[in-house]
């Protein structure tokens, strides 16, 4: 138990452990004082001068961010002079900056919008010829806007102490002061540069990807988990026309802190796909009917009966409930092997200043919970090849989520039954007696389960096109027609028929989960290098 | 030296109460051209100056000038706070601080080329662009503005027909304003090169320009 | 014996061999006294150093006057790590020219005083943090060090003691800023030159991450002649609460600018009067800043009751800073030379702290705006109120010093503001 300090903060007792910082004990009870510079995640400069508060007995106003409680020290976020302060240093801000907030990306999330809104002055009393600065592209996915830019130096200090490669500094003195790059070195090569926009606490840096794309008042914030690796970064999904605009990191200290890597953020167009399927379609006689749900799972469970052994393709991309439902129909149609697919990268990319966040070698996100429900792993490491039994195997052929892009038209061919579940066409179902259209994981509710054996939630970002379902609702629907019990009506179900039916997930509740993920009971701790 | 027509506090009876030769105002009597390296650690033999003679092209850190820096190395406990000595050593063979200059150092010194730059423009005695032989830098700060700096500065710039910044034709002189040189007592003052010239007024000026002309060094 | 000129009113300690080329040579410096200082600091030990030099009651001479054995007595006593004791030669401060002075004329002073401070605070190695321009003062200074060496006073085993110390000039690269003590030692680290935050205090966490202590030039020059002569001597000049003698730099518009050396607490009108030989040509006074461009400008009728020591600036509504006196007479354009200064602290803020980075530079504009003869009166309440929003609010009191004159001059002399204002009149012409 760590020695704890007591002190007031705006006529509020708080107690927190000796060494934490003034701003830091006013967060913990709610009170947010306005600053820059801090950022929970890196050191300290002190220099925005935002987060000044009045500390009853000192003689200047102190920066919250570095002071350290003092026991029975009273602290005034909200005096006068605290007021004033700030009112102060918000109109230094603005000498000389642009007020271009009608073409600023950052508009809506801006600090220094809010800022002054709240507690800046009502008229400015600048009326010198502003510096221009210009804008500067930083390469990689980063343009540079220095008329907006604070001189927090949240950035600089990100690359030097979070990513460990020193690209950015703070080029001249003074208010000729601005960041830059080494002449025309730029970002190029470095993996994590994306976490600089999302900590510019104004329109500085911006992203170009995301340059002029939505305004963010009109952005759908859902939190969710990144697919683009084990390591499951929390995420949120911001979708507007239900299409994801961006990715953002979400903070969850467990798993990636404020971070993500700029693969997992750049990897979302896949969700945007258009070509989506649709309906579900049964393909009899050479000729493809679509049609109702009901109709098509019924007519697939009577030509299941006595059609042989089954052989699955799940999917390391799929949910822990999908694979779980996969798993309990596959046994109750008589058992089968389950074999899944999934790319490996060569190298980790560390995050240097994090250790324990990676972008992993293995690119997908639940290759865990696909172990765990008994799938073993096939192919090489572009997840192609690998299926030569499946392939021609004349029993049920069932293939979840694997587009099966390497194969060609003569996959299941000798088939008894093939069911393909998928998101998009593909020659490789070219066989497949039902083609269903499932739903991606941005488009319903689930879990995954990272390297660490860390199961995490996300949520539904958008809507899933046409008559695509949830591949869990799907198969857990059959898998209750075939061996009994209840078919799951939600993700939580879902998440407890596999906590039933595989015991690694058992003991763990939906709400267990909750926001910040659950380990497995037989958790593996996992470092970088 | 002696019939530099400058002058010096105590110098040729111009002003004070001394009588002291220019050598002995500039130490040059007892340093020299440069102080003298016993092998300690006093910085002596590893100072960097500026000279002007310049070779922008020249390499960095190769024969005298790797014994320097090693020198320097030896004096501090990081690497790093050689970057400083290291800098102006680059300023003195070739001039000034260009991005080529920045990136070398940071090779010598194994530091990011970015943070080398952000430290290098910190400082305005790293020259971030060429400059003619003989860089003149006029105080204009409040002692020497009461003495008419502002005069002298003019007669600078009218003797080698430059804007303050600029590089005269000939290649001779760049002139710039300085904040104070620290030689209040002795307005105005004017450092060219390594050299202080106080109490100057701009009739002398182009006889220091002149000199500095014929010099040649 | 100051430099260029001498006073009958002075008291020669430190300035005693300026203008004498022959006190730069060891032996010269040695027979006539010196490094016996030193070997006298061995004998004591270093508590008795810091009593003797806690007992002068010396205080810092780099601005902000804090007593100096106190200063000292900070360090740790019991830590392993490796202590530094800096020497301050960053001497930037618009108005001072004497530590230059203190290393030109009398480097082997300045050697001993360091060497002495390093033994009384337990560091192991000197770095004196030299000013980059002063090529030819550093010359002087680094082949003294190079003969100290030679002679044993620096290095191994010093004078037999068993003691070493090394001690090394380091040349700054232009920045003002890196006279401020934190600011100094990130630019001897190789960064950019920023004050740190505090706390930590230096002697805790100071030069390359070590407990460290940092001087300036005249404070470490004093020490020398401290412990030479012990600190009840010390005490004999000066007033009770500033004792001994200071290098008061004057400059501007009297007959005689430059250093003497006078005891503290004389009085300003005699130092312009009597010691600097009067007003040039005649004139009127007008204004004086006594410590240096930081502090506030007096006029006439203050200086006239201004005693130079650390309290009786402040009875007068200014500071004794680094005993910079700035004389201007009737000629002078206050509006125009405020500008100048603060051009100068905008051009040498370093940046980091927005009131500081921001509000420096707005402020030129303002003043400059204004002393084209396109300024309101309204700016004058801005400048006002916007300056002292600069005030405390900065990690280090560079933007402080951007206020000093600022408001102290629209206090005092509003009437020159305001006929540029309204008729766009100058007075006076420089």
């Amino acid at each position: 138990m760590p020695e704890m300090v007591t002190l007031t903060i705006d006529g509020h007792e708080v107690s927190v452990p000796k060494g934490t910082t003034i701003l830091e004990a006013a967060k913990s009870i709610g009170t947010e004082v306005p600053h820059y510079c801090y950022h929970p995640g890196m050191s300290s400069p002190a220099m925005c001068r935002l987060c000044l508060v009045e500390v009853e007995g000192a003689p200047k106003p102190m920066p919250g961010c570095v002071t350290t409680v003092m026991d029975g020290q009273v602290v005034h976020t909200q005096s006068e002079q605290a007021l004033k302060n700030r009112r102060g240093v918000l109109e230094f801000y603005l000498v000389n900056h642009p007020l271009d907030c009608p073409i600023c990306d950052m508009s809506g999330e801006c600090n220094l919008q809010d800022y002054v809104h709240a507690e800046g002055r009502e008229h400015g009393r600048g009326r010198e010829p502003k510096r221009i600065f210009g804008r500067d592209d930083f390469g990689g996915d980063v343009l540079f806007y220095g008329d907006r830019c604070v001189m927090c130096t949240r950035c600089v200090r990100f690359m030097s102490e979070v990513e460990q490669d020193h690209r950015l500094t703070v080029v001249e003195r003074g208010n000729r002061s601005v960041i830059d790059t080494f002449y025309e070195e730029g970002l190029d090569g470095t993996y994590w540069h994306g976490n600089i926009v999302d900590i510019c606490p104004v329109g500085a840096l911006v992203s170009k990807e995301f340059l002029h794309k939505a305004r963010a008042w009109d952005l759908t914030h859902t939190p969710s988990v990144c697919t683009g690796c084990a390591q499951g970064c929390n995420i949120d999904l911001h979708t507007r026309d239900n299409l994801v605009q961006r990715v953002k990191p979400r903070e969850n200290l467990d798993v990636n802190a404020w971070w993500i890597c700029d693969y997992g953020r750049h990897g979302y167009e896949w969700m945007n796909r258009g070509d989506r399927l649709e309906a579900p379609v049964m393909r009899s006689a050479g000729a493809s009917q679509a049609m109702a749900w009901g109709d098509a799972l019924r007519a697939l469970l009577a030509k299941a009966d006595g059609a042989g052994p089954v052989k699955a393709i799940a999917s390391a991309k799929s949910s822990n409930e999908d694979l779980g439902a996969l798993k309990r129909l596959v046994d109750a149609l008589g058992g089968g092997d389950i074999v899944y697919r999934s790319a490996r990268a060569d190298d980790e990319v560390p995050l240097k200043g994090f250790p324990t966040l990676a972008r992993r070698t293995d690119l997908t996100p639940n290759a865990t919970g696909a172990d765990l429900v008994g799938a073993s792993r096939v192919g090489d490491d572009d997840a192609t090849g690998g299926l030569d039994a499946v392939s021609g195997h004349d029993g049920i052929v069932i293939v979840l989520n694997d587009d099966l892009s390497d194969q060609g038209e003569d996959f299941g061919a000798n088939a008894s039954l093939f069911v393909y579940m998928g998101t998009h066409a593909s020659a490789g179902a070219t066989h497949a007696d039902f083609v269903l259209p499932i739903s991606t994981h941005a488009e319903g509710e689930g879990s995954f389960t990272n390297l660490e054996r860390r199961v995490q939630r996300f949520a539904k970002a958008m809507d899933a096109p046409g008559m695509a379902r949830p591949a869990w609702l799907v198969l857990g629907a059959l898998a209750a027609e075939t061996g009994g019990g209840d078919a799951p009506r939600s993700a939580a179900d879902a998440f407890a028929a596999l906590g039933r039916s595989v015991s690694a997930f058992a003991g763990i509740t939906w709400e267990d989960v909750g926001t910040r993920g659950a380990l497995l009971n037989e958790s593996v701790s996992v470092t970088g290098d | 030296m002696s019939d530099i027509p400058f002058k010096n506090p105590g110098w040729a009876g111009n002003t004070g109460e001394f009588e002291l030769s220019e050598e002995e105002v500039r130490g040059a009597d007892f340093v020299g051209d440069r102080p003298a390296d016993g092998g300690h650690a006093s910085g002596a033999g590893t100072m960097p100056y500026m000279l002007a003679h310049k070779e922008p092209e020249a390499p960095l850190f190769d024969g005298a000038y790797k014994d320097r820096l090693e020198k320097i190395l030896s004096r501090y406990p990081t690497k790093q706070a050689a970057l400083l000595p290291a800098l102006g050593l680059a300023q003195e063979i070739r001039g000034h601080v260009s991005p080529a200059s920045m990136d070398e150092v940071a090779d010598a010194l194994e530091l990011s080329s970015a943070y080398v730059r952000g430290v290098a423009t910190f400082y305005t005695m790293y020259n971030k662009r060429p400059v003619g032989r003989h860089l003149v830098q006029v105080c204009t700060n409040i002692s020497c503005n009461l003495a008419g700096a502002d005069e002298v500065v003019d007669a600078f710039l009218k003797y080698t027909d430059t804007e303050l910044g600029e590089t005269s034709e000939d290649g001779n002189f760049t002139v710039i304003e300085a904040e104070c040189l620290a030689a209040c007592g002795f307005p105005t003052c004017v450092q060219i090169n390594s050299r202080y010239f106080e109490n100057v007024t701009p009739t002398e000026v182009p006889k220091i320009c002149e000199h500095l002309k014929a010099e040649g060094e | 014996m100051a430099y260029p000129y001498v006073s009958d009113h002075e008291v020669r300690v430190l300035s005693r061999y300026f203008g004498d080329p022959a006190q730069r040579r060891v032996d010269t410096y040695v027979e006539r006294g010196g490094y016996s200082a030193l070997k006298k600091a061995f004998e004591l030990g270093p508590e008795k150093v810091i009593d003797e030099v806690k007992a002068s009651g010396l205080r810092g001479r780099g601005g902000a006057g804090f007593p100096t054995g106190v200063k000292w007595s900070f360090m740790p006593k019991d830590s392993s790590k490796p202590h530094y004791l800096l020497c301050n030669a960053d001497e930037s401060e618009p108005g001072t020219f004497k530590d230059r002075e203190l290393i030109r004329w009398d480097p082997h002073q300045l050697i001993e005083g360091c060497l002495i401070g390093a033994y009384a605070i337990g560091a192991k190695h000197v770095y004196i943090y030299c000013r980059g321009e002063f090529f030819e003062a550093n010359s002087i200074l680094a082949r003294a060090v190079e003969d100290a060496y030679e002679k044993g006073y620096i290095g191994n085993d010093i004078m037999g003691s068993g003691i070493d110390l090394d001690l090394t000039v380091h040349q700054g690269a232009g920045a003002y800023i890196c006279g401020e003590e934190t600011g100094l030692m990130n630019s001897l680290e190789g960064r950019r030159g920023q004050p740190r935050v505090k706390p930590p205090f230096p002697a805790a966490v100071g030069a390359f991450g070590m407990p460290s202590t940092i001087n300036n030039v005249e404070t470490l020059a004093a020490v020398t002649h401290i412990v030479e002569h012990g600190g009840e001597w010390y005490r004999q000049f000066g007033t009770e609460k500033s004792p001994g003698t200071k290098l008061f730099c004057v400059s501007g518009h009297v007959n005689k600018p430059g250093n003497y050396e006078l005891p503290l607490g004389f009085p300003l009108m005699q130092l312009i009067e009597d010691v600097c030989g009067g007003m040039r040509e005649g004139n009127a006074l007008k204004a004086v800043i006594p410590g240096g461009s930081s502090v506030p400008i007096i006029n006439a009728e203050e200086a006239g009751r201004c005693t130079l020591d650390y309290e009786g600036c402040v009875d007068v509504g200014t500071m004794l800073g680094c005993a910079s006196v700035i004389v201007m007479d009737e000629t002078a354009d206050i509006v125009k030379q405020v500008r100048r200064m603060v051009d100068f602290y905008a051009h040498e803020s370093c940046g980091q702290c927005t009131p500081c980075r921001e509000g420096s530079a707005w402020t030129a504009q303002i003043l400059k705006r204004i002393e084209d003869g396109r300024g309101t009166e309204e700016d004058l309440d801005t400048l006002m109120e916007m300056t002292q929003q600069m005030v405390g609010t900065t990690i280090c009191v560079l933007s402080d010093s951007v206020a000093a004159p600022v408001q102290s001059s629209i206090e005092k002399f509003r009437d020159e503001y305001l006929a540029l204002i309204r008729r766009g009149e100058r007075v006076g012409a420089a």
